[in-house]
């Protein structure tokens, strides 16, 4: 049995057992007014009202593909903005007409695998672009889909093939976007930074704003520069939070001013434990075992796909630099983001196991990825 | 989070890990003929599914809940099928209660499975709750029978899970049970000794002045048999009934008694009271033995399904451990009957010590002390 594997199997069985466990006390409410559960939509909302003409569309007999993608769409958009991943299994219901069907059309592929990278299916999602791009080779959101998985998994030689693709379509901005990107990640982060900041001045959506500011946010950050990345994250604020960068600049008051309304998403109930962590907050705790619960409810499940966030967790929060560091390992098996390769170094730092932070070390020599706070640790550890 | 998901790249901030996918727990506990379950199933779920929110204010009260009960109870049941050896089982709504999960409120849906008959082999789940509505939705299902727990995962990718429920074999059984008395009475020390404190006269005799060799290997053969034997009938009587709860008495009592029988049969051989009718001190003594041995059967736990199976093998378990100390005790013995060490190191220091031993003993177990 290699490394990692006897404490994931502990963890895991462990976790499962406590999700097993589950709530104990089934009860019987005295009080008919009581408040089990707050729904995010309200039926009478203008969602809720947009939603049941999506589904009725897409009721349809027999399926309308188009109908179909529009409804999945709309429900993948409140999963991402509400954090809410049943939101997902509702989208995967309005594609299912053609699970298992010989030929699908290249709209419904391209959504199916926007929900198969979602669940970390990343080969799925890449066998259902390559399927799409047969039927139509010009579809942007295809190619711009597989840069994005290329870029998770590290392959940046096929990301940048896919960006040139987005390039030779005539979709300047986001080849643009794509290619500073993927430069940024591998060791030019200067260049990249300049032709984002060109590339920011053409963008007309506030979406393709947000994203070109976070990113540049993220390069300054990255190189230390943190008035900068202050700057294009105050810009960005408009939009979107920008928490983890708070989080490290241990100005955590502003997170949990941030935050404090989002915790039904736990990526950023983790930052908001650590925050309050931080500030000694009472109520931290309630936020780590609620975290703890998530992750137990997940592995029952025998999903886990939020390793990254749960090495983080059992470093951060637990001090459980094994456990962490058995989480951050198998994480970086499938996901290859700069901020995987920091969450296993910094776990095999603290469990003192420097020869399980090789294949980040390695990523790190082989990208060229600049970062001064992970360079230096990474120095430490050789 | 909200992603500019618009720009596909968004992808490289990182996937939103966010509240929990659909999940049910489902509880299952086979016996007899009847199953009783015990079902959460999740209240946004449910929402989604059949709609809860009667007066649309975005929140699910108790009272909206309860009077959809009906409703909840006839979905649910419709979506699970359940088989004990393939014989369908008619499923029956219990009370509905309320509970909460890490990503919110459940209804806890508990019903009966009437089967028929009991399932021996495999209880077959079918489970297809919401897997029109979402295929990610997750059934996570927990076992228990005599077999033990199972557990497993269910959705619209993997309807149907066989739980086999045949109990480890018969034969096993009575082989782990044997061995755990086997076991015990080796670590049993008290019982150890007290066996001792009878067999360490068998291979002499004694002749009003003092203890002799015995003449012939048939008489102590004999005279060991005896002990032996009553011993074992009298503590399996009391282990029988004391495992089969007929006759119980309290560990403290039994525990110093004992103790008490170890001191009075190691004093004996220092002071004989007790000759040639040392069997019915073995005997009388057993009995409370018995009791003893019991205790330990009940730390185990018996099956309840195959009592007497588990109890029997037990109990031979204890003979077989006894008779491989006589088996190793009495030849060794009997070739140093005649021996200075034998007659005064073993015979008479061993059983003075055996005898202040056990008195520390009794007294920690009379007065609930810890004095070893």
């Amino acid at each position: 049995m290699n490394f990692p594997d006897l404490p994931k199997l502990l963890l895991g069985a462990l976790l499962c057992l406590t999700a097993l466990q589950g709530a104990a006390a089934p009860r019987l409410p005295a009080d008919e007014r009581e408040v089990l559960e707050r729904l995010p939509i309200k039926p009478g909302d203008p969602v809720a009202a947009e939603l049941r003409g999506l589904r009725a569309a897409a009721a349809a007999v027999p399926p309308d593909p188009a109908a179909a993608v529009a409804l999945a769409r709309r429900y993948f958009e409140l999963a991402m903005s509400l954090g809410d991943p049943r939101y997902v299994g509702y989208a995967d219901a309005a594609l299912q007409p053609w699970n298992g069907a010989e030929r699908a059309p290249a709209g419904i592929l391209v959504l199916r695998a926007l929900l198969r990278q979602y669940r970390h299916d990343f080969d799925g999602a890449l066998a259902d672009l390559a399927s799409a791009l047969e039927i139509d080779p010009r579809d942007g959101d295809a190619h711009a889909w597989r840069a994005a998985i290329f870029m998770v998994r590290a392959d940046y030689p096929a990301a940048a093939r896919e960006c040139a693709a987005l390039a030779s379509l005539g979709d300047e901005l986001l080849a643009t976007a794509c290619s500073a990107y993927v430069a940024a990640t591998t060791g030019q982060a200067r260049s990249g930074y300049a032709r984002l900041i060109d590339a920011l001045a053409r963008a007309p959506g506030a979406g393709q704003r947000l994203w070109i500011l976070t990113r540049l946010a993220e390069i300054a950050w990255r190189l230390g520069d943190t008035a900068a990345a202050e700057r294009h994250f105050r810009a960005a604020l408009a939009l979107e939070v920008s928490d983890n960068f708070l989080l490290e600049q241990r100005r955590s008051r502003e997170v949990v001013a941030l935050l404090g309304d989002w915790t039904q998403s736990d990526t950023l109930l983790l930052r908001l434990a650590l925050a309050e962590r931080d500030l000694g907050l009472p109520g931290a705790q309630r936020l780590g075992q609620a975290l703890g619960e998530r992750f137990a409810a997940a592995a029952a499940r025998g999903e886990r796909q939020h390793l990254a966030e749960e090495a983080r967790y059992q470093l951060e929060l637990r001090g459980d630099a094994k456990a962490a560091l058995a989480a951050a390992a198998e994480n970086w098996k499938s996901q290859r983001e700069p901020r995987d390769a920091l969450v296993l170094l910094q776990a095999a730092q603290a469990a003192r196991d420097p020869a399980a932070a090789a294949p980040a070390l390695a990523w790190l020599e082989r990208s060229g990825f600049e970062h001064q706070g992970m360079r230096r640790l990474a120095a430490g550890m050789r | 989070m909200r992603r500019a998901w618009i720009l596909a790249l968004a992808l490289s901030c990182g996937p939103a890990l966010a509240h929990k996918p659909s999940d049910s727990y489902l509880a299952l506990r086979t016996g007899g003929a009847v199953i009783e379950g015990q079902w959460d199933i999740a209240l946004r779920d449910l929402e989604h599914a059949i709609g809860l929110d009667a007066d649309g204010d975005g929140t699910i009260t108790w009272g909206e809940l309860r009077s959809r009960h009906a409703e909840i109870a006839a979905y649910a049941l419709a979506r699970l099928a359940l088989s004990a050896d393939g014989r369908p089982c008619r499923l029956a709504a219990g009370e509905q209660l309320v509970d909460q999960h890490s990503d919110g409120a459940y209804s806890v849906l508990r019903f009966s499975a009437h089967c028929g008959a009991p399932a021996q082999r495999t209880l077959t789940i079918g489970y297809s709750l919401f897997a029109d509505l979402d295929p990610t939705h997750r059934g996570l299902v927990r076992v228990e029978s005599a077999a033990g727990t199972a557990a497993g995962v269910l959705g619209p990718d993997r309807p149907r899970l066989e739980v086999p429920l045949a109990t480890a074999s018969r034969l096993r059984q009575f082989l782990d049970y044997g061995r755990e008395g086997v076991w015990h009475i080796w670590i049993g020390v008290d019982h150890v000794l007290f066996l001792v404190s009878l067999l360490l006269p068998a291979v002499l005799v004694y002749s009003g002045r003092g203890w002799a060799p015995a003449p012939r290997f048939a008489a102590v053969f004999w005279d060991v048999l005896k002990v032996v034997t009553a011993f074992t009938v009298a503590h399996s009587i009391t282990l029988s009934l004391a495992a089969l709860a007929v006759l119980e008495l309290p560990s403290r009592l039994v525990e110093s008694v004992i103790a008490l029988s170890v001191v009075l049969a190691a004093l004996n051989n220092l002071k004989p009271l007790v000759l040639a009718r040392r069997w019915a001190v073995a005997f009388g003594f057993g009995l409370v033995h018995g009791f003893g041995f019991a205790s330990v059967l009940a730390d185990l736990g018996l099956p309840r399904e195959a009592l007497l199976i588990s109890l029997v093998g037990f109990n031979l378990g204890v003979e077989a451990g006894q008779l491989a100390i006589v088996c190793l005790f009495l030849p060794a013995a009997y070739l140093a009957r005649r021996s200075w060490t034998y007659r005064r190191l073993v015979f008479t220091g061993g059983s003075a010590a055996i005898a202040l031993i056990a008195a520390v003993w009794m007294v920690e177990r009379i007065f609930d002390l810890k004095l070893l």
